[in-house]
């Protein structure tokens, strides 16, 4: 039997406590998806008035009325992008993480510093870095020691623009990856590859046969995890190459901040949003289905 | 040998980065660079925006307002951070209530998504609200990006705090609110410490929020080194030694903050 007064009470603490992080979700979350669809279908520019189009901007994107020329190229850099930066990311991190557990535990913690500093650093100094390694005059990093080694400079940029964001980015990916491996290598009984080593097993069939099947889970997080993130990342795209050269590393949510900011067509660049928005929300159906979430939660330990 | 070829393998992979991350210091403070990483002599000229104004576009502006604008900017959204996580942690770990394990899974969710693609909504959203272009409002959206993990963090803190204390307070007629200011802020001290840290850390690095919402005008330290990077000749040691100046004051509330508040309360009482 529950006392009505308790109960009532309970209510109104309970939303003095919970209220502002409701309040901030709700209207730094749901309410710009909201306004986001909304402004999709509005042809808004710089004069910020809401006149409404209907499917116009989705028509156009789709190629059904008026074609915007750039859109098929912008997909196609997406998906190289994706598909460079994601193998990057869960490999690099699974290579650097057992590599760095096999060694002497100082020089391991060593290594996995040096790896860690992307995401230590502020996304402008670590975008500095790769715009200053990679400048195409003898001042960037390489290029200076390329001219001492007597070579010609090369144009990094125009020569390999996708290639060098995939790096700065699958690196930033790599940093979280090797963390979350190394201390799921950590938690691998010793037992078990003790046992593979006098069985005659050698070091690549442990890796193989022991210790990447004992990392299934972490891989699966970690893949959808930054399959989520490099779908939607942009800032550190803006920072090294902003896009260019014409272009060719311009991805799907760079191209909607561009028509939004440099070209003030907020309406198309909300209509571009809106399909980013349906492409995360069908992603985090999948991964909920894959995973059991609930699991993850644990209950309060008591009801006072 | 074989023992070495993990060693080889990591100083293989690792030397590129180390030699970006020696160069960049070398240009910080050194002068005169030959092969780009190995200096002439050393010094500080490079820190000369320290006592002489900085010139971006056709403006000027001086390192001393842009350090005060960021400091602001971080400080307002650490802080909101921090008291909206702890009133909400302290609710997820302590009272009961229908749609607790939504909101989490909620909050898991939130946080998968990176809050940046909506930006041209956020944009529209802080005109209406007469909030952009102003610091603490642009800080109140960044902050609401970190509320997700921010509350899990938070919640953590709480549910490692034994509830006997709570429970004692209670029964001596403490309100909720009266329990959760005297008897938990005290004891989830290093929580505070956590969240403020997590949330001024990611508003001090912020780049996009500040670069989108705030006027040209109004620098940060990073739209600041951004602005500098987009122009056409760069002066590469200038730029690093600015860099090096952006990255120590949160090390410095990092220090300063773990001496300050990482030590708990220790109680005497009875069963503690």
């Amino acid at each position: 039997m529950k006392n009505p007064n308790i109960t009532d009470r309970k209510y109104l603490a309970l939303s003095v406590f919970i209220s502002p992080a409701v309040v901030l979700v709700i209207l730094f979350y749901f309410v710009p998806v909201i306004l986001t669809l909304l402004i999709a279908f509005t042809d808004m520019d710089r004069s910020l008035q809401w006149n409404f189009i209907g499917f116009d901007n989705f028509a156009k994107l789709f190629g059904l009325k008026g074609k915007d020329p750039f859109i098929g190229k912008i997909i196609k850099n997406t998906l190289i992008y994706i598909a460079g930066a994601l193998p990057l990311t869960i490999g690099g991190g699974l290579l650097l993480s057992i590599l760095s557990m096999k060694i002497d535990r100082n020089a391991g913690v060593f290594f996995r510093a040096i790896f860690f500093i992307p995401r230590a650093v502020p996304p402008v100094v670590w975008g500095f870095l790769w715009v200053w390694a990679f400048e195409g005059t003898r001042y960037g990093l390489f290029n200076a020691i390329r001219t001492a080694l007597g070579l010609p400079v090369v144009h990094w940029f125009i020569k390999y623009p996708m290639l060098i964001v995939i790096m700065a980015n699958g690196f930033l990916g790599i940093s979280l990856a090797m963390l979350v491996f190394s201390s799921a290598i950590a938690s691998i009984p010793r037992d078990l590859t003790r046992a593979a080593e006098i069985d005659g097993a050698t070091d690549w069939q442990i890796t193989r046969y022991v210790i990447i099947p004992m990392l299934k889970w972490p891989i699966l997080t970690m893949t959808a995890w930054h399959l989520m993130s490099f779908v939607n990342s942009y800032v550190y795209i803006m920072l090294i190459t902003n896009g260019g050269p014409y272009y060719a590393t311009e991805v799907w949510s760079l191209y909607a901040y561009h028509a939004a900011f440099n070209r003030y067509r907020y309406g198309y660049g909300a209509s571009l949003i809106t399909v980013l928005v349906l492409v995360n929300i069908a992603l985090l159906f999948i991964v909920l289905k894959a995973f059991g979430v609930r699991k993850m939660l644990s209950r309060g330990k008591i009801e006072v | 040998m074989r023992r070495w070829i993990p060693y080889i393998l990591l100083v293989l992979i690792a030397l590129p980065f180390l030699v970006m991350y020696v160069g960049f210091f070398m240009q910080a403070f050194g002068e005169g660079m030959h092969l780009g990483i190995i200096p002439e002599k050393f010094g500080f000229s490079n820190f000369r925006f320290l006592w002489q104004p900085i010139a971006w576009g056709l403006g000027k502006t001086t390192i001393w307002v842009t350090l005060l604008n960021t400091l602001i900017f971080a400080c307002v959204s650490g802080a909101i951070v921090t008291v909206v996580c702890m009133l909400a942690g302290y609710a997820l770990s302590r009272i009961e209530f229908k749609g607790r394990d939504f909101f989490m899974i909620l909050q898991l969710f939130l946080h998968a998504v990176p809050g940046h693609i909506l930006l041209i909504a956020i944009f529209f959203l802080l005109f209406y609200l007469k909030l952009l272009h102003r610091i603490p409002g642009v800080a109140l959206a960044r902050a609401s990006l970190e509320i997700p993990l921010g509350v899990w963090i938070a919640k953590g803190f709480f549910d490692s705090i034994p509830w006997d204390i709570e429970r004692s307070a209670m029964i001596d007629g403490c309100t909720r609110l009266q329990v959760w200011y005297k008897i938990f802020l005290p004891l989830v001290k290093p929580g505070i410490a956590a969240v403020f840290i997590w949330g001024f850390l990611f508003a001090w690095h912020d780049f996009i929020y500040v670069y989108t919402l705030l006027p040209g005008t109004v620098k940060l330290l990073s739209t600041l080194i951004q602005s500098l990077i987009a122009t056409e000749v760069i002066d590469y040691g200038y730029l690093a030694a600015l860099s090096v100046f952006y990255m120590v004051p949160p090390l410095v509330l990092f220090v300063y903050l773990q001496k300050a508040l990482l030590k708990v309360p220790i109680f005497g009482g009875k069963g503690l």
